[in-house]
């Protein structure tokens, strides 16, 4: 799905700020404010690096979903999709052991909606992040025409 | 941490192009992109930068973690995450995680202690944990 066959490098900066987090930063891109997760006394405001691995899956998706939408020329009125990740103990250790995405993409013409499923299908089969995890990715779509 | 499990809820819009939206309740709203590699726009963050990004600032919060159970203060903490996405049978995936990290301690009796809280956070981060692909640590303790 890549132009080249080449390796890609992806380099980010985690720099703590404070005694309980710190912000995640790529060159010339805005940076993310994080904490560390505690329970329900987590700092509402700011992510964690575990819901930043959630957005990754779920992100990626949309991305791998919208590059075969262009490609095979469809058009859509809007998408958008919710991830859940589950993180349990593993062992002695934790890990995020499934992720559920659930998506909704809404088209105008039912004639598009065979179109639709095969690029969300491929969309699921390529997505990057979704391959490079352990967890299981359980997803739900639906198609609504407008 | 208690053994019963979390849930971690986010939500992603598409805008246009291959630009969209992620956010979780109560967080602010972060844009995110196709990478430039993948004809994405420059300067937005990437599904890619996050899954880096997740296991370079875990690795900080459970160091952190252990410090606190340790019982020992340190002066700064700062960590670089590289990772390389490659081409396998099945598409790309990530197949290696660099993360670097420099630690400064107000004494020498602490660096043995830091180290070992480094140690620590690379076998519990459970982010790191999640991932198919292994994750290399390089640490650095020094004294400030």
């Amino acid at each position: 799905m890549g132009m080249t066959e080449d390796p890609k490098y992806y380099s980010i900066k985690v720099n703590w700020d404070d005694d309980k987090g710190g912000e995640v930063s790529s060159e010339g891109k805005l940076g993310i404010k994080i904490v560390r997760p505690k329970g329900d006394e987590s700092t509402p405001d700011m992510y964690t690096p575990e819901h930043l691995f959630v957005a990754s899956a779920a992100a990626c998706f949309m991305n791998s979903f919208i590059y075969f939408t262009r490609k095979m020329h469809i058009e859509l009125k809007s998408f958008e999709c919710e991830g859940t990740g589950t993180l349990e103990q593993v062992g002695k250790s934790f890990e995020i052991t499934k992720i559920e995405i659930k998506s909704k993409v809404v088209i105008d013409s039912k004639d598009l909606r065979s179109k639709i499923e095969r690029a969300i299908y491929l969309g699921h089969k390529y997505c990057f992040i979704g391959n490079s995890m352990k967890a299981s990715i359980a997803y739900e779509d639906e198609i609504i025409v407008e | 941490m208690s053994d019963e499990s979390h849930e971690y809820n986010v939500k992603v819009d598409w805008s246009h192009e291959k630009i969209g939206y992620f956010t979780v309740d109560g967080k602010p709203e972060v844009e995110v992109a196709s990478p430039p590699e993948f004809d994405g726009p420059e300067g937005i963050i990437s599904p890619e930068d996050l899954f880096v990004g997740a296991a370079t600032s875990c690795f900080m919060t459970t160091f952190i973690a252990f410090t606190g159970k340790m019982r020992f203060d340190f002066n700064s903490f700062s960590c670089e995450g590289r990772g390389t996405l490659e081409k396998v049978e099945k598409g790309f995936q990530f197949t290696k995680i660099h993360l670097r990290a420099n630690v400064t301690v107000e004494s020498e009796e602490l660096i043995p202690k830091a180290e070992r809280a480094l140690e620590l956070a690379g076998k519990y981060c459970l982010v790191s944990n999640s991932m198919k692909c292994p994750v290399e640590h390089e640490t650095h303790v020094t004294i400030r």
